[in-house]
């Protein structure tokens, strides 16, 4: 087959592939990632590069402009290389891998690793002593007895007695690896040993057994793995203390940019087998850059423990995720046993203990389930409800007798996706805005400070309530075209609203919201907010009846509660009944490693939690359409709100 | 009969009251003015409520002729049909239509594409003709509504007419005109009660009185969804009542406009020999669709056959007996 070399500007890095190969195949070979929220299928147009030189072959796309296209931009997704290529990669189209800077993770993960004096607030802190602190692998050193005429027990049988008169009568189990070196490991080391014992489920296993007393070296990782982000954590499994956290990308979104899309993909050759690539990657090299900053041997990190929708840990583990997306979308597992981490390809000790948190359903997952642990509503005695919201919008209702869930396909529009100027919460995100009523004049901050490049969740919820307050938009989310003003200006399809000149931020194109980011907008809130409602209304309660609302996702740290019940986002309840815990999956699944209290609280919890199918339920679409309008339908459900 | 109602309701709130037409002493021409509305209960439970106004029947008559008119009508119409204003006048006089409800048919831009101009002499000529308040409706494209409609409301300052239809995107143009000019207009959702409230709440935020907006909930034909607007009336009626002031309009059903749409009103005996003869059933799907609508709630219903019109206004004579008695 014809070969084609196709450089990549400004990387300047060449690639030799065969004719006919997409450029978004040819940029991911030379390690060049493209945003492609829809998977390569041509309808989100975020993989526009130029071919400078060369012949392609391309498939028209409404998505690229008759002029742009002339000038020879294309989507590298429907492109296929015909000759010798040099094609030059726009900046807006390459994917932010880059880990987080500090300030984006300080905002990503306030509320749930911050300094001791801001944890008050906090939900729960490692300093709060919720659960007995015992991890899931503990190490033990043992001076054993050395076997005489009187005390014959075999070496095995000699180290389960001690590990037991620690453990508890517990069954015992270790691998054939660890008997064979074992009669000669006890006695050079002068019967002087020290042993990692892991609890899975009521069973313990014998995980290594090493000479000398190395019990104080023993670590543990959590991650949480977002269908957008993926955060993680080194924790000091003896000392009880959290070492370091990082945050980056979750790379899989090459492959799309949602769950569904990544299910899709999943069924292409070699789909699984990239998906799941993909986050073990981040996963290595993320525990590769802990253990080198904290000078940590990889052979004491002994655990890890993983929170994350179902799909995610599916992908994880390299397990077909199809059944989720088809009815009665049942995926394989929602508690998955605790398993060798090398299994997965994690890079930790071998024989290192892989903990996944149990899931309630194929779209609520052990993310929620750590959000319910971490947030204690398990324990409330007053009503309390969670809410994580993200591309799927997660909700938990209830207290410590009941607990009811139910998932929200909101869209990816909180997220910054599918939105003409949309982004995520990276730097140079527009994250709070303030429109002046009278002149229409914006005031704006980003993330970092740095000089706009979009906006962001939190920075769409500001700007249209707003829009709204101002009169520039109506109820129903539609720009008032009525009313003159430069800022307002008819588009390609219906009106836009200027947020951001270009020219003035130093910008080639203007940051706008259109007549279509308003209406994906406004279905992404109905989503979000008729879920709460019929969950409410279901179990036949009143809004007012819920004493706290905890307020998690990506955006929720930064999330202004007045713009979100201005817009019909969230019910109207006096305000301090929120809290915004930023991160509770991560939280939830740190506590489990710490605790196998809490592990076992947390089976117990995704045990509890009863799943509501909305999609099935007759009321659901009422709910929908009464919640498509600002604030809602039914104004008296927003009695503050007064537009 | 004197037990037929054991259970009573109070309800929290009456429907708004909605006068069409303005007299001479009110800036306006029509000898004949008409209120509908101010129901206190559902159709026709008058030992629970008063419904102090009786239903109406508005004649739909069109601009242009219409080239796919059933076979049933356009015989019946033979004759007063060519021209809007002798059919207008007709159907008042010798039917006893209650009012005149004009489309505005042709001026689409891809149909007879009349100009603006046309349209406000046919209007105005129609009002010189028939004393009675009017109801004028666009083509429904939305960019030729909102330039003609404005200059016929306009032409007809003062009069207390009803326009239609302003609809969710696109309602903005219509509202101001009928804000300006003094008449009432008609709200359409797509058979969903939130969309009509929504949308009442979108035209009364732009400054017009509940009083003057009238809910198009969308109907089908007997056969063609009619159980489904039925059910969307009597939630949106039951809302009304328990004190939903965005959902306390009366309404209006375009029964004429549906039912012979509908297949069973159409197709020639000829053609479907064990339906028996096509007026007869032209005119009962209109009669049955009508009566269904009533029995909703409805105030207003647009009919198109002189014999549908007859049937119906004295079955609503014989209904509304009931409030005397």
């Amino acid at each position: 087959m014809d070969k084609c070399i196709i450089t990549f500007l400004p990387d300047n890095k060449k690639v030799v592939v065969d004719r006919g190969t997409s450029l978004l195949s040819a940029a991911l070979t030379a390690h060049i990632h493209l945003n492609s929220s829809c998977g390569g299928d041509g309808v989100c147009g975020k993989c526009r590069v130029l071919v400078k030189s060369g012949k392609v072959h391309a498939e028209p796309s409404g998505r690229i402009a008759p002029q742009d296209r002339n000038a020879g931009v294309y989507l590298a997704c429907q492109t296929l290389a015909e000759s010798d290529l040099t094609v030059e990669i726009f900046p807006e189209s390459r994917l932010d891998l880059s880990a987080l800077s500090r300030e984006e993770l300080a905002l990503r993960l306030r509320g749930i690793y911050a300094p001791a004096e801001d944890i008050q607030e906090a939900k729960p802190g490692l300093t709060q002593e919720v659960f007995a602190f015992r991890p899931l692998v503990e190490k033990f050193h043992f001076e054993l007895p050395a076997p005489d005429f009187n005390d014959k027990l075999s070496d095995l049988e000699r180290v389960c007695r001690a590990v037991q008169e620690k453990i508890g009568d517990a069954p015992l189990h270790t691998g054939l690896a660890n008997l064979r070196k074992l009669g000669e490991l006890l006695r050079t080391s002068s019967w002087s040993v020290t042993v990692a014992v892991a609890a899975k489920g009521p069973v313990y296993e014998i995980l290594a057994i090493e000479p000398g007393d190395s019990s104080q070296k023993n670590f543990g990782l959590v991650f949480d793995i977002g269908t957008t982000t993926i955060t993680g954590q080194l924790v000091d499994l003896t000392h009880k203390k959290v070492l370091g956290t990082k945050a980056t990308y979750n790379r899989q979104a090459t492959f799309g940019s949602d769950i569904i899309t990544r299910i899709i993909y999943a069924q292409a050759a070699d789909g699984l087998e990239k998906l799941h690539h993909a986050v073990v990657d981040v996963l290595n090299e993320m525990a590769e850059s802990f253990i080198e900053e904290h000078d940590v041997d990889l052979n004491d990190v002994t655990c890890v423990c993983v929170s994350g929708n179902t799909t995610m840990i599916h992908l994880l583990l390299r397990i077909d995720p199809s059944h989720i997306r088809q009815a009665p979308y049942v995926p394989t597992a929602n508690y998955i046993p605790a398993i060798r981490a090398a299994e997965a390809g994690l890079k930790i000790n071998p024989h290192g203990v892989l903990y996944c948190l149990p899931g309630v359903s194929s779209y609520v997952g052990g993310d929620i389930t750590a959000g319910v642990l971490s947030c204690e509503i398990f324990k409330s005695k007053d009503l309390e409800l969670l809410i994580d919201i993200g591309t799927n919008g997660e909700i938990v209702l209830g207290n410590n007798e009941w607990l009811i869930s139910c998932a929200a396909s909101a869209g990816p529009a909180f997220e910054g996706s599918g939105m003409a100027c949309g982004l995520r919460a990276v730097r140079g995100a527009i994250q709070a805005v303030h429109v002046d009523p009278e002149s229409l004049d914006v005031a704006y901050t980003t993330i970092g400070g740095d000089k706009p490049r979009g906006i962001c969740g939190s920075g769409y919820i500001d700007l249209v309530m707003q829009l709204l307050r101002a009169g520039v938009v109506d109820k129903n989310g539609k720009l008032n075209r009525e009313k003159a003003h430069s800022r307002l200006r008819p588009s390609s399809a219906g009106y836009e609203f200027v947020v951001v000149s270009g020219p003035q931020a130093g910008l080639d194109n203007d940051i706008v919201v259109t007549d279509a980011d308003l209406d994906n907008f406004k279905r992404a809130k109905a989503a979000i907010y008729s879920a709460v409602s019929l969950l409410v209304r279901h179990m036949e309660l009143k809004a007012g009846d819920i004493r706290r609302v905890f307020v998690a996702g990506g955006f929720g740290t930064s999330l202004n509660v007045e713009s979100a019940v201005f817009i019909g986002l969230i019910p109207d309840l006096p305000r301090e009944r929120y809290v915004f815990v930023g991160n509770s999956s991560l939280a939830g699944a740190r506590e489990v490693l710490l605790s196998r209290d809490a592990a076992q609280a947390c089976d117990r919890i995704a045990g509890n939690i009863t799943y509501f199918e909305l999609s099935t339920d007759a009321a659901y679409m009422d709910e929908y359409m009464a919640a498509l309008f600002f604030p809602h339908t039914d104004a008296g459900r927003f009695p503050s709100v007064k537009y | 009969m004197a037990e037929e109602l054991k259970m009573i309701t109070t309800w929290s709130q009456a429907v708004c009251e909605m006068r069409l037409g303005a007299g001479r002493q009110e800036g306006g021409s029509r000898k004949v003015t008409l209120t509908v509305g101010g129901e206190e209960t559902l159709p026709f439970l008058f030992k629970e409520g008063a419904l102090p106004h009786t239903p109406l029947i508005a004649v739909e008559i069109f601009d242009v002729p219409q080239d796919d008119e059933p076979e049933a009508l356009r015989r019946d119409l033979r004759g007063i049909s060519k021209d809007p204003v002798t059919w207008a006048k007709a159907m008042v006089e010798d039917i006893g239509a209650d009012l005149v409800c004009v489309k505005l048919a042709g001026i689409h831009p891809d149909g007879a594409n009349t100009s603006a101009g046309q349209a406000v002499n046919l209007v105005t000529k129609i009002l010189g003709a028939v004393d009675r308040p009017l109801i004028v409706l666009g083509c429904g494209e939305a960019g030729r509504d909102n330039e003609v409609l404005p200059l016929v409301s306009e032409a007809t300052k003062g009069e207390r007419l009803l326009f239609g239809d302003a609809v969710q995107e696109n309602y903005k143009t219509l509202t101001a005109a009928c804000i300006a000019d003094g008449h009432n207009i008609i709200a359409e959702s797509p058979i969903d009660v939130n969309i009509a409230k929504q949308l009442n709440i979108l035209i009364s935020d732009l400054g017009m009185p509940l009083d003057r907006i009238i809910i198009n909930p969308t109907i089908g034909a007997l056969g063609y969804g009619l159980e489904y607007a039925y059910s969307i009336m009597e939630r949106a009626r039951n809302a009304a009542l328990s004190g939903d002031r965005m959902l306390a309009m009366p309404f209006i059903c375009f029964v004429g406009q549906e039912s012979w749409r509908a297949k069973e009103a159409k197709v020639p005996a000829s053609e479907s020999p064990a339906w028996g003869d096509q007026r007869e059933r032209g005119i009962m799907w209109e009669v049955v669709t009508a009566m269904s609508c009533l029995q909703a709630g409805a105030d207003i219903l647009t009919m198109r056959h002189p014999q549908a019109i007859k049937i119906v206004k004295s079955e609503i004579q014989e209904l509304m007996k009931k409030a005397q008695s």
